[in-house]
């Protein structure tokens, strides 16, 4: 595998934090360049100038952080285009400084809490897709849920400090308590709920990128 | 009015904008913002039928012919409000301020209704002019962007201690519409500025006071919107983008985010919103009065809208909030009046 199959492979484990999705497959990833000598660039776009800057700061960081862990790569540049803080958010990134050092003065932490908290939606929302697929959610455990949902469920569990383990019940609020039979109807509406609207968000992102970047479908980096 | 086989339908369009945001308005240094922002929007726009996209040059800025055609003949809007959105770090002379605006109600009298604006980190200054505004328009309500940038601040939130005087401001004055539109920046730049929890907070204060139209349903956070608006009685969700960048666009979620929004807020709640001069209302009145739920299992579970609900979100709950007087022959019938209310009207503990 080439090494610039290999950054992209490492590209895909880089998740929006907002909408749960890979960037690659969202389409952010507009250009990556590698040299023979290791030298990685990427550049990363964004469905409108305004997007929110702290997912666009978490995106790009964690970007340069994917690429570095490629064996055989020397340097990584990883460059934010057309956003509007775009400047600060490059210059922190190439420094390898966090958010409070893009924006002096604007921040009062890191993003931990900020990834954590959608992290706890991503949670729920995957969890509303998996609910239907076992017949009792209330006493269903890790172990009884398969495929890309469950996969994603226990790598958010793990980064939330959540029991992940087979033996663990199934399904737990965003903070990590097991749902209960009694709380279960609640449960499941606010679950798919909260997956409409990640995916809602997804699909209005995708079709903003599209009309921003027209060639994204052709130039989209696939995995 | 709307008229459609036969039958007429009163549209109260509670999002228009007639902005100016053409090369000459751009702030000197500020010209990547100022031309971001409009191309943005014009992005949105491509989410609308091709049929009804316009030229980027157009867009920067039509006429008021073109306003006129698009919104009263075409899009048979019986009233319209203005939401005047400032952003004058980068347009010279606002995006869409009041005066540009209120240029518009003089030609079309009783059909427009311009709302003002408020920024609490303008302080007395800003209470002044709020006062002033309402003295020259005899404002109903207020709009109000928390993403705006001012003097090297990212933005501000509903529960800011100086946001207060502001909104007494506004039950003292009668202004009882308050619009929230919430974007991308805001400081601390660490929180999520679409974050709606100040909203809450403020709705709780002042129920029975002033009623809070959270605009684009809170999209991106349409989660947090339904667990809040459903609390809420004074809450209410404005469709602008949820019919112009779904219905067309992306069928299937519109659907499903009619049907959430039905069933946590409910169609007493719900505001039709064209957001023209992103959209043009004709399509979207028609499309919406064509829209059915698919009557697919996996929407089994969402309520129904019929013609009664429709009528309510075209035109009659915004009537209402705006003390705006329907015909009778376009009022609802005693048959839609007493329906039933809908059974997605329901309260989370």
């Amino acid at each position: 595998m080439t090494l610039r199959r290999r950054v992209l492979g490492e590209l895909g484990t880089v998740y929006d934090p907002e909408l749960d999705e890979p960037i690659t497959a969202l389409g952010f990833v507009g250009c990556c360049e590698v040299s023979a000598e290791g030298d990685v660039s990427v550049r990363l776009r964004l469905p409108t100038p305004q997007c929110a800057p702290n997912f666009a700061f978490l995106m790009a960081a964690d970007a340069q952080a994917a690429i570095h862990r490629v064996p055989g790569v020397r340097s990584a540049r990883v460059e934010l285009e057309d956003h509007y803080t775009g400047r600060e958010i490059n210059s922190a990134v190439a420094r390898g400084e966090g958010f409070a050092a893009a924006f002096p003065g604007e921040t009062r932490a890191e993003l931990d809490e900020l990834r954590a908290l959608f992290r706890r939606k991503a949670l729920v929302a995957r969890e509303g897709r998996l609910l239907g697929s076992v017949p009792d959610p209330s006493s269903a455990r890790m172990r009884d849920l398969s495929g890309p949902d469950a996969a994603r469920c226990r790598v958010l569990r793990r980064a939330l400090g959540i029991d992940a383990s087979d033996d663990a019940p199934a399904f737990v609020r965003g903070d990590g308590t097991p749902v209960r039979t009694d709380e279960l109807g609640r449960f499941t509406r606010m679950a798919r709920l909260t997956a409409l609207s990640l995916e809602t968000n997804g699909g209005m992102c995708r079709d903003l990128l599209r009309a921003r970047y027209p060639e994204t479908e052709r130039e989209e980096v696939a995995v | 009015m709307y008229e459609k086989d036969g039958r007429q339908y009163f549209v109260f369009d509670s999002h228009l904008h007639f902005w100016d945001a053409s090369p000459a308005n751009w702030v000197a240094g500020q010209e990547e913002y100022a031309k971001g922002w409009i191309e943005c929007f014009h992005a949105y726009q491509s989410l609308g039928p091709p049929a009804t996209h316009w030229s980027l040059e157009k867009f920067q800025k039509y006429s008021i012919d073109d306003f006129e055609k698009d919104v009263f003949v075409d899009g048979g809007v019986d009233v319209g409000v203005f939401q005047s959105t400032y952003l004058k770090q980068w347009y010279t002379n606002g995006f869409n301020d009041i005066e540009h605006n209120a240029d518009l109600l003089e030609r079309f009298p009783g059909k427009l209704i311009v709302n003002g604006r408020f920024d609490p980190r303008e302080g007395q200054a800003g209470l002044e002019q709020l006062e002033a505004d309402n003295e020259r328009y005899d404002l109903k309500g207020v709009k109000l962007y928390t993403a705006e940038w001012r003097n090297g601040s990212r933005g501000w939130k509903l529960t800011d201690d100086d946001a207060r005087p502001f909104f007494d401001k506004c039950v003292e004055l009668g202004i009882k519409n308050v619009h929230v539109h919430k974007g991308p920046t805001i400081w601390p730049l660490d929180k999520d500025s679409f974050d709606v929890s100040d909203v809450d907070h403020v709705a709780t204060d002042y129920n029975g006071e002033l009623n809070f139209i959270v605009e684009h349903v809170g999209l991106p956070r349409i989660e947090d919107f339904c667990f809040m608006a459903t609390q809420e009685p004074n809450v209410y969700a404005g469709l602008a983008v949820v019919i112009g960048g779904l219905m067309h666009a992306r069928p299937n979620f519109f659907a499903k985010v009619m049907g959430e929004l039905l069933f946590w807020v409910s169609e007493d709640k719900m505001l039709f919103g064209s957001d023209y001069a992103i959209w043009e209302p004709k399509w979207q009145v028609e499309g919406f009065l064509d829209w059915e739920m698919p009557d697919l299992p996996e929407y089994s579970d969402y309520p129904r809208l019929d013609e009664g609900g429709k009528r309510k979100i075209l035109g009659l709950n915004g009537a209402k909030l705006y003390d705006v007087e329907v015909p009778d022959s376009l009022a609802p019938t005693e048959a839609e009046a007493e329906a039933a209310l809908p059974e997605g009207a329901v309260g989370v503990e």
